[in-house]
């Protein structure tokens, strides 16, 4: 089968440590990214921007906030507002004249900055006060921002985000800004999947998984919980930046609140917490099943002549993408990555049944 | 009050450790000197005070007073990863390996103190981390090999045997090339064959890695047969110091194992 194991032999350590080991794998990688890579040439422009656009961009956030998450355990509810201290640093930067290559520094910086000082308080508490003081990170940068002029410009005021270029590429038009979103979304993308095989993310996995132990072995725990923190927050920042300037193209503190952070943390978990490719199904799982259930529904209304009022017919695709999000938890808690590790785990045995890993 | 020695040929020396929970005084007073090279063994009955005065070493309980001097320096209150940067290692009466992971990955972290384990190396890995992975890999795989944990190096934690988790825990205290093992009952529900073997780790980790070893072990035959010296607790007191035999023989000792009555009873048999 495709995804066969047998006769493959690591004669090396590089060798076994390497991103994909198995051929099939290395494959379906090159498939995907030689497709987003033509994606432009492809598909059609309203799906390139609405759809593949945004879903490389919030998987990105689900990657940042899953370092965090899935990597050291800590929950955030206040990735929004992470996000929020890039994107405004960054639109205010460019306004005043910085490289646009340094704006997106400064706003990872001034994130994880800000980010930090929150964490330090937070991670004295745990769990579910933790949750509760990240949750008061979320309205104090909230208020914070919509109510200093000088930051949103005043309230209700949106801030057009100024032509920029990005190492001599002038982002204009959707081309550019979609491949530059691709590529900052392969560098963390590679970031990620490395903190997964070097000392970085095991320290934070033994931290999460048992703090004296991680203690015993030399891990300060403070240490790396802030080092999450921060690093987690860096990429919220960037990817704020990212956001706002590919995506977005003009900025207001509505479209950071805590919906959006909800919105992270749901991509997180339904995808898989520790998981870069749970990261990618999360986000698409979450962005794209309310737009189908909608059409759907509606499709399925108008197909077979059932009278709806406008009421239920908006609300039906929501209780259907809640149950469905319920359902995949149940049946999978360890989310969306999970099942598909655990197909993949049936093929790489096939036609036997226990997979060895 | 001694004064701790000044000399690094002693590698533990603590000096009227007092620890009280409450209302229970689990250590009082306590004071010993472990030097290099030794084995030496913790011994007592359940609840005498081993593991808390373990605990209060590697800085996971804060003695009310008392001193602990490692390696001449005092660390009566660093945090234990602190400590565990100075040399000292240990394993948990019971288990603390990090379920999920991998034996391989358990025993990689042991290696944490020897790693730039920044988030940098991870952006740079090709150029950074890549070289350094795969020179601990390496020395990961030697201890491996002598643990002999080969079969079971790509296994989650949690699914092997007992008796193998505790190797594995052996396995990711001894990766860190530690100057002060410590033990928690080893051997603790391991068969005959099962014991002799970690007896000959421990006996090898001293020659090979010329480590020192602290060892709380139930099991007397085991504590004669391997330790140099030994101290027994009884009630958080050191009732006796010295050679494991002798120790042993102590009427304090047998009366504390084995109850005022039955001692009586053990030295009519004896004479
Ligand atoms: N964290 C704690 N809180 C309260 N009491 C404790 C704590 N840790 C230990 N004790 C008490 O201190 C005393 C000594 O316990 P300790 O675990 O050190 O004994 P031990 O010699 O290791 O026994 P065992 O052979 O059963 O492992 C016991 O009475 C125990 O109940
Ligand atoms: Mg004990």
């Amino acid at each position: 089968m495709l995804y066969r194991r047998a006769g493959i032999r690591h004669t090396s350590y590089p060798k076994e440590r390497q991103l994909w080991p198995l051929p099939f794998d290395r494959y379906l990688v090159t498939a995907v990214a030689l497709f987003l890579l033509a994606a432009p040439f492809l598909v059609d422009r309203l799906y390139l921007v609405a759809y593949l656009l945004p879903w490389i961009i919030w998987s990105m956030a689900a990657l940042g906030l899953n370092l965090l998450m899935g990597g050291a355990g800590q929950i955030h509810l206040a990735y929004g507002a992470v996000m929020a201290i890039g994107a405004y640093t960054s639109v205010h930067l460019v306004r005043a004249g910085v490289p646009f290559e340094f704006a997106l520094v400064a706003a990872g910086l001034m994130s994880a900055a800000i980010g930090m000082i929150f964490g330090v308080a937070a991670l004295r508490v745990k769990a579910l006060y933790l949750a509760m003081s990240t949750l008061a990170m979320q309205y104090i940068v909230d208020f914070v921002i919509s109510h200093s002029p000088a930051i949103s410009g005043g309230t209700q005021a949106t801030i057009q985000v100024p032509p920029v270029s990005f190492l001599g590429i002038a982002l204009e038009g959707d081309l550019p800004m979609y491949y530059f979103a691709l590529a900052v979304c392969v560098v963390v993308t590679l970031f990620m999947l490395n903190v997964q095989r070097t000392a970085f993310g095991r320290a934070l996995a033994a931290v999460r998984e048992k703090d004296y132990a991680a203690e015993v072995i030399g891990v300060d725990t403070f240490k790396y919980k802030l080092l999450a923190f921060w690093t987690s927050s860096f990429i919220g920042g960037v990817v704020g930046a990212v956001l706002v300037v590919s995506y977005l193209r003009s900025v207001s503190p509505d479209q950071f609140h805590i919906e959006l952070s909800v919105q992270i943390v749901a991509m997180v978990i339904v995808g898989g917490l520790g998981s870069v490719l749970g990261s990618f199904f999360g986000a698409a799982l979450i962005l794209f099943t309310p737009i189908v259930l909608n059409n759907l529904v509606g499709a399925l209304a108008s197909g077979l002549g059932i009278a709806m009022s406008a009421d239920l017919r908006a609300h039906i695709p929501l209780m259907l993408y809640g149950a469905m999000i319920v359902g995949f938890l149940v049946l999978e808690p360890l989310g969306l990555a999970k099942i598909y590790d655990n197909v993949r785990n049936y093929f790489l045995v096939w036609p036997f049944r226990h997979a060895r890993r | 009050m001694a004064p701790p020695p000044q000399s690094d040929e002693i590698v533990l020396a603590c000096r009227d450790v007092e620890l009280a929970f409450g209302g229970l005084r689990a250590l009082k007073g306590l004071g010993f000197d472990i030097a290099r090279g030794e084995i030496f063994g913790l011994v007592g009955p359940n609840g005498s005070g081993k593991t808390s005065m373990v605990n209060v070493v590697t800085g996971f309980y804060r003695a009310q007073s008392g001193t602990v001097h490692l390696f001449g320096e005092d660390v009566t209150r660093l945090k234990p990863h602190r400590i565990a940067g100075r040399g000292v290692a240990r394993t948990f009466q019971n288990l603390a390996l990090f379920r999920g992971m991998t034996v391989l990955d358990n025993i990689l972290l042991g290696r944490h103190v020897h790693m730039r384990a920044g988030a940098l190396p991870s952006l740079f890995y090709w150029v950074w981390a890549l070289r350094h992975e795969v020179a601990h890999r390496r020395a990961v795989e030697e201890l491996i090999d002598f643990m002999q944990l080969q079969d079971i190096r790509d296994e989650p934690v949690e699914v092997i045997p007992l008796g193998l988790q505790k190797r594995v825990e052996l396995a990711r205290a001894l990766a860190a090339d530690p100057r002060l093992l410590i033990l928690d009952e080893p051997m603790a529900g391991m068969n005959q064959e099962e014991k002799e073997y970690i007896a000959r780790f421990i006996l090898d980790a001293r020659e090979e890695r010329n480590t020192t070893v602290l060892l709380i072990e139930h099991h007397m035959d085991v504590v004669t047969s391997i330790c140099d010296r030994v101290m027994v607790l009884s009630y958080g007191e050191s009732i006796a110091q010295g050679r494991p035999a002798e120790a042993i023989a102590d009427p304090r000792v047998v009366k504390a194992y084995l109850g005022e009555r039955a001692a009586a009873r053990h030295k009519g048999v004896a004479a």
